[in-house]
């Protein structure tokens, strides 16, 4: 089976030009087009990974392109890695293909809608079959195209606009990290291939330095991928797209794009120190920081955004401290229940026609098969024990302290805090109390749309008992078998992380009831609404303006700069060639007198001065 | 026959001009229907070419020379000497160039459709430019490539100064002066090379410079030759071009009618690195490796130079003549480098870019067409009335930006690739250049067909690309796509071509 | 007869080549102008002869030439003198200085 797995990218590729070709004419049984074949990668997906549990890594390619003597080869390779994220991948996406045939009904360019959705899931599992750098990247831009093009897909809209032209820069600008990473390495170890990467590194054949170096520019793109500080400002705003696209691309699968390559990377990176350091520090930073902007925003989707951003620096703060498992374990886990809250809230939007949650309330009991959904994607990413959040969380706070990082390991525990507190605004924001408008049309979502959640909130629950300290690291110890360059710690996990876990989500929980549920505590305690701490928050520590007053403005400054240099230095330049001609042609012209005598004269004296030459030098041509 | 076919394929266009010659100027669509035929046996021809070539077959069986000039027997030179033939070739390179040439006038002259004037004289124009396109690229000594060159230069102003925009006059004649300019310093150069080693021919002169053993006319000094390379840096630098010698082409880019900005941006401007790569490269390949920092210095300013120009326009024209002047600088990346990869990437730039500009030319056209202005403050929303256009408009973009799977991608990875191999520090500071391309094609190309419409298009009933215009927007993404998917189509043919510089960078006893 | 020697002939003419320069150049009167031309090439033509007589390789053709010449001269006297003509009548004037329509 495994030698098949080129063909489940490929499934959604078909869809995404056969939707190009007749989306015009199918209208919205675009969607059964775009079902059928991402139902059929997903089957492959379980067909591989069910092969991949018995058989040893499968990888292929032939030449693809070739550099005088260099051969840069194309192929696939079907690793515990690659395995896991394709069945991640192909099912989400199949999800949010199921739903958004409710969600998107009526939409007039509803094939284009699954068009694009079809060419992002083609480049996503394209992107982690990948065997090569080169490859990763080829996939890594178009998946980032296929990010672009469905924020972007309510064009009309000026913030959609924006947003989209904002997702695409910024994760440029980290792909251009891994850019130059991905071309020194290729330099140092001739190859673009993991494991000849892996191999030298190993070996010793790269510099302490160049290792660092290159393991921080792979990273930088991993950064601005998986929305991590200082390059996050464009996940937020992603969710101008249609919501399934948030569940989809902004939750589950692309910004967690990062977190996979840092993992495949994770051999080199474990080389150095300092590249471990940086990622670590990087993932705990953000993870704290985007939670803090998370509990005041106001819009249900950025809420959902801030912790997505947030929840990617722990997966990376997990890899940074070695917890090679415990990173992969949350993105996967992290995958099922933020796409499971991402579509819970589209059904809530779908309800009640805002996203904002001050206007909503009370929607527990008209939506009764959202409302339990969510409540069970909140417990998870709380980290409630039982629930697969916990599991994950927790084997990444082990692998923060086992690492001797205490200070990182405080940052995600009180990160862990203002999540639980956070969601839990959200959720008692969103369902309890007494609904804020009078909206008697609010009604649960068709089937087309329940159904994904429900399968994502069985998901949410169970997928966390894969590797748990009571009933095996089944996941460790299958990810980490055989690769010699990974080892699963077995490290003693100390209860207490577990009970602190607990009893810190906990608090967040009983806060945000105590707040926003029993009203007991006034939610001005710390500063309401338009005290200075709130603002700093609500406006995402400044980060936008910061950037459009430094780097926007300066990149504009360059440009007018650039531009008086053209028009002043360059066309001047020019102009002086040119007037110089034209003010010789002028006193040329102002010499012919129309007098013939003279011009007679002259030439004569001409001639009578290189007669005269010719007689002292004897002429210089000999 | 089979050498005859190098001729018939440059001089196949004349040929339609005969034909133009014999139809009424007033009857306008037999005068447009004999304008895109008479494209076409160039294209059959060339398309011939190299599918035979990548079959297998030699390309030199299809090289043809006969005596054409003899400047006498001077005294007791050899009676070789001093004799200009007309001798056409083709190599790998050369035949892609012939093909891009091909395509994009088959496709320029579909698109010359919409000139509304004088149709017969502009496609006259329109197939001898293409003849003098075609020639450059199988000349194989530097007279009749001069001669070539010179044939496009005139065409070309006249369809500038006469079908252009507004300010066409003032296009025309910055493009002459400028360009006479480069030709007068071409023409020294090949003079100099004439009157010292007595001959033109390419491979001659290459042989002559680089093994030496033949005793010359008189001695070519090693500071004559970096003179000379210099100095064909600046005549190939004014027509690629290369800063600080690149307003004129602004001007035309903005002027000239849109097909001819196809042809201008596709061709024209690759003759500057076709004749670097050919005779810099090719001639002075040692003088070029001391000099190929410098030349790389001038990428990297090219790169950065014209996209943070770019970024700031607010006339879509001008942002992709800033754009292409952008992405000239990766050619000359790419020659910087002086690896394969590097010189690789460069020719590879050299065709996408061809293709890609190509694209976005004609589909600024359809929209001046349309909306009459392309200036974007007055612009926005044309996806509401043209989404077909604005779809191909922003896979252009994409292509442009250097999107993985579009041939952008191939060439500037590795040009790049090329020169992080000999100056990383550079290539560093040039891939910022990736960064500010996509910002400054995403705000131009998203401010006119996202968000609400403009002032420009609101008033006006816009209708989609027709089905003849969807022919040269298919074929040239599906090139571009091609390219981008499956690199091995352009690079087999390059092989040799490559291999051949090479071995002159490496020095001929090396 | 041949006491005359080669360099009086020359010095005649060219005597005669000055004043003639220097009229054909200074005079404002077009038909001195002309005058002064027809005194150049009377001295070209005694330059002529007295070379073909007493040059290195005397010879006749120097004096065929000379026929030439002077044949050459009564033409050009007659052209010039029917533009003058035609000139005075339109513009009334024969002074040079006033015919500077070649500068337009």
């Amino acid at each position: 089976m495994m030698e098949n797995a080129w063909i489940i990218p490929l499934f959604p590729l078909i869809s995404f030009l056969l939707l190009l070709l007749l989306g015009k004419r199918l209208k919205e049984s675009s969607a059964y087009i775009g079902i059928a074949f991402t139902l059929f990668s997903l089957i492959f997906s379980l067909l591989v990974l069910g092969d991949r549990f018995t058989s040893p890594t499968y990888k292929t390619g032939a030449e693809w392109l070739k550099i005088g003597d260099v051969r840069i080869r194309a192929g696939f390779e079907v690793n515990q890695l690659n395995a896991l994220m394709l069945v991640i991948v192909s099912l989400v996406s199949f999800l949010v293909h199921m739903y958004s045939k409710g969600y998107m009904q009526g939409e007039k360019r509803f094939s284009v809608f699954y068009a694009y959705l079809g060419l992002f899931t083609f480049a996503m599992l394209g992107l982690v079959i990948s065997p090569n750098l080169l490859q990763l990247y080829v996939f890594w831009e178009l998946v980032g195209l296929g990010s672009f093009l469905l924020i972007g897909f309510y064009f009309y809209k000026e913030e959609a606009k924006q947003a989209a032209k904002k997702a695409f820069i910024m994760t440029r600008i980290g792909d251009v990290g891994l850019f130059i990473g991905m071309i020194l390495l290729f330099w140092e170890t001739g190859s673009f291939e993991y494991d000849a990467i892996f191999k030298a590194a190993h070996e010793g054949n790269l510099s302490e330095g160049m290792i660092t170096l290159t393991a921080i520019l792979i990273f930088i793109g991993a950064m601005g991928k998986s929305g991590q500080f200082p390059l996050h400002t464009w996940l937020p705003d992603a969710m101008e797209g249609p919501t399934p696209v948030s569940a989809l691309i902004h939750a589950a699968t692309m910004v967690a794009a990062g977190v996979y390559l840092v993992a495949s990377m994770f051999p080199l990176f474990s080389e150095s120190s300092t590249a471990m350091l940086i990622v670590a520090a990087t993932g705990a930073f953000t993870a704290i920081f985007a939670a803090s902007i998370g509990l005041v925003q106001t819009d249900i989707k950025r809420v959902l955004a801030y912790s997505t951003v947030s929840q990617l620096g722990y997966m990376m703060l997990a890899l940074g401290t070695a917890g090679y498992v415990a990173g992969v374990f949350h993105l996967m886990t992290h995958a099922f229940f933020k796409a499971l809250l991402f579509l819970a809230a589209g059904s809530v939007i779908h309800a009640v026609h805002t996203q904002n949650i001050e206007e909503m309330g009370g929607l527990w009991k008209k939506l009764r098969i959202t409302g339990p959904l969510f409540l069970i994607g909140t417990l998870a990413i709380s980290g409630v024990p039982l629930f697969s959040g916990f599991f994950s969380k927790d084997e990444i706070l082990v692998s923060a302290w086992n690492h001797g990082n205490y200070f990182l390991f405080l940052l995600a525990l009180i990160a862990a805090f203002f999540t639980a507190f956070y969601m839990f605004r959200l959720f008692f924001l969103v369902f309890a109390g007494v609904p804020k408008k009078e909206a008697g049309n609010v009604h649960e979502s068709p089937a087309s749309m329940t159904i994904p959640m429900l399968v994502l909130g069985v998901l949410a629950i169970v997928s966390g008992y894969v590797n748990t300290p009571w009933f095996g690291t089944f996941l460790g110890d299958w990810l980490t078998k055989g690769n010699t360059y990974l080892e699963h710690g077995h490290g003693d996990s100390p209860v207490w992380i577990m009970l602190a876990a607990t009893i810190v989500s906990l608090a967040g929980i009983i806060l945000a009831y105590l707040i926003y549920s029993k009203r007991t505590i006034s939610r001005d305690w710390l500063g309401g609404q338009g005290s200075m701490l709130h603002n700093i928050l609500f406006n995402k520590y400044y980060a936008d303006e910061f950037y459009n007053l430094s780097i926007v403005r300066l990149t504009g400054i360059l440009g007018v700069f650039f531009s008086y240099i053209d028009r002043f230095i360059v066309e001047g330049l020019v102009s002086l060639v040119t007037g110089t001609v034209q003010k010789l042609g002028k006193m040329g012209s102002r010499m012919q007198t129309g007098q013939v005598q003279q011009y007679g004269t002259i030439a004569f004296f001409g001639l009578a001065v290189l007669l005269i030459l010719f007689a002292l030098t004897g002429g210089i041509f000999e | 026959m089979n050498d005859l076919l190098l001729s018939i394929l440059v001089f196949s266009p004349l040929l339609g001009i005969l034909v133009l010659c014999m139809i009424s100027r007033s009857n306008e669509r037999a005068v447009k229907w004999a304008g895109i035929l008479a494209t076409v046996p160039a294209l059959a021809l060339s398309l011939f070419l190299y599918s035979s070539y990548l079959g297998g077959s030699d390309l030199s069986a299809f090289s043809i020379k006969l005596d054409w000039i003899r400047f006498g027997n001077l005294a007791d030179v050899d009676s070789k000497l001093f004799a200009v033939d007309y001798e056409l070739a083709l190599d790998g390179f050369a035949l892609l160039m012939v093909l891009l040439t091909a395509v994009l006038s088959t496709l320029a002259a579909i698109a010359s459709v919409s000139i509304s004037k004088e149709w017969k004289g502009y496609f006259m124009l329109f197939l001898l430019l293409e003849t003098g396109m075609l020639g450059v690229f199988m000349a194989q000594n530097m007279v009749l490539f001069f001669i070539f060159f010179e044939i496009t230069l005139i065409p070309a102003f006249f369809l500038i100064g006469k079908w252009g925009y507004f300010e066409k006059e003032k296009a025309a004649y910055s493009f002459l002066i400028y360009n006479g300019f480069g030709s007068a310093v071409l023409l020294i150069v090949i003079m100099v090379l004439f009157a010292r080693a007595g001959t033109s021919n390419i491979e001659a002169l290459s042989y002559i410079i680089n093994v030496g053993g033949v005793s010359l006319v008189a001695p070519i000094s090693e500071g004559m030759k970096y003179g000379l390379l210099i100095a064909l840096l600046i005549a190939f630098g004014v027509k690629l071009p290369i800063f600080p010698l690149h307003t004129w082409m602004l001007r035309v880019h903005v002027q000239a009618p849109p097909p001819i900005v196809m042809l201008h941006a596709g061709v024209l401007l690759k003759i500057g690195a076709f004749g670097l790569i050919r005779f810099g490269l090719g001639i002075f390949p040692e003088q070029f490796k001391d000099l190929s920092v410098i030349i790389a210095v001038l990428g990297v300013i090219n790169l950065l130079y014209g996209a943070f120009l770019a970024f700031i326009q607010n006339e879509f024209k001008m942002v992709l003549a800033y754009s292409s002047i952008s992405h000239m600088g990766i050619v000359l990346i790419g020659l910087g480098a002086l690896n394969e990869s590097g010189i690789q990437g460069a020719i590879f730039q050299v065709v996408s870019h061809g293709l890609i500009a190509a694209l976005l030319f004609f589909l600024v056209g359809v929209i001046h067409e349309r909306v009459q202005t392309t200036a974007l403050p007055n612009l926005g929303g044309l996806s509401h009335n043209m989404p077909l256009t604005s779809g191909f408009l922003l896979a252009g973009a994409m292509a442009s930006l250097g999107l993985p799977g579009m041939s952008g991608f191939i060439s500037e990875f590795m040009a790049f690739l090329g020169l992080f191999k000999t100056d990383p520090l550079l290539a560093g500071i040039g891939a910022l250049g990736i960064i500010i391309t996509a910002v400054y094609l995403l705000r131009a190309v998203m401010g006119m067909t996202f968000g609400r419409q403009g002032a420009s298009v609101r008033t006006r009933l816009v209708s989609d690309l027709n089905a003849l215009e969807m022919v040269p927007v298919l074929v040239l993404l599906a090139f571009i796509v091609t390219i981008g998917v499956y690199p091995t189509i352009l690079s087999n043919p390059l092989e040799d071509t490559i291999q051949l510089i090479m071995t002159g960078i490496r020095g001929q006893a090396g | 007869m041949n006491s005359v020697p080669l360099s009086a002939y020359l010095v005649l003419a060219l005597i005669l080549f000055c004043i003639g320069l220097y009229g054909a150049l200074t005079k404002r009167n077009a038909v001195i102008v002309l005058i002064s031309i027809e005194l150049m090439l009377n001295a070209v033509n005694i330059n002529l002869v007295a070379f073909s007589k007493l040059g290195t390789a005397p010879s006749i053709s120097g004096q065929i030439f000379t026929l030439f010449t002077i044949t050459v001269a009564a033409v050009e006297a007659a052209v010039g003198l029917a533009i003058l003509m035609s000139l005075y009548n339109r513009r009334k004037t024969v002074n040079v200085d006033e015919m500077d329509q070649l500068k337009h």
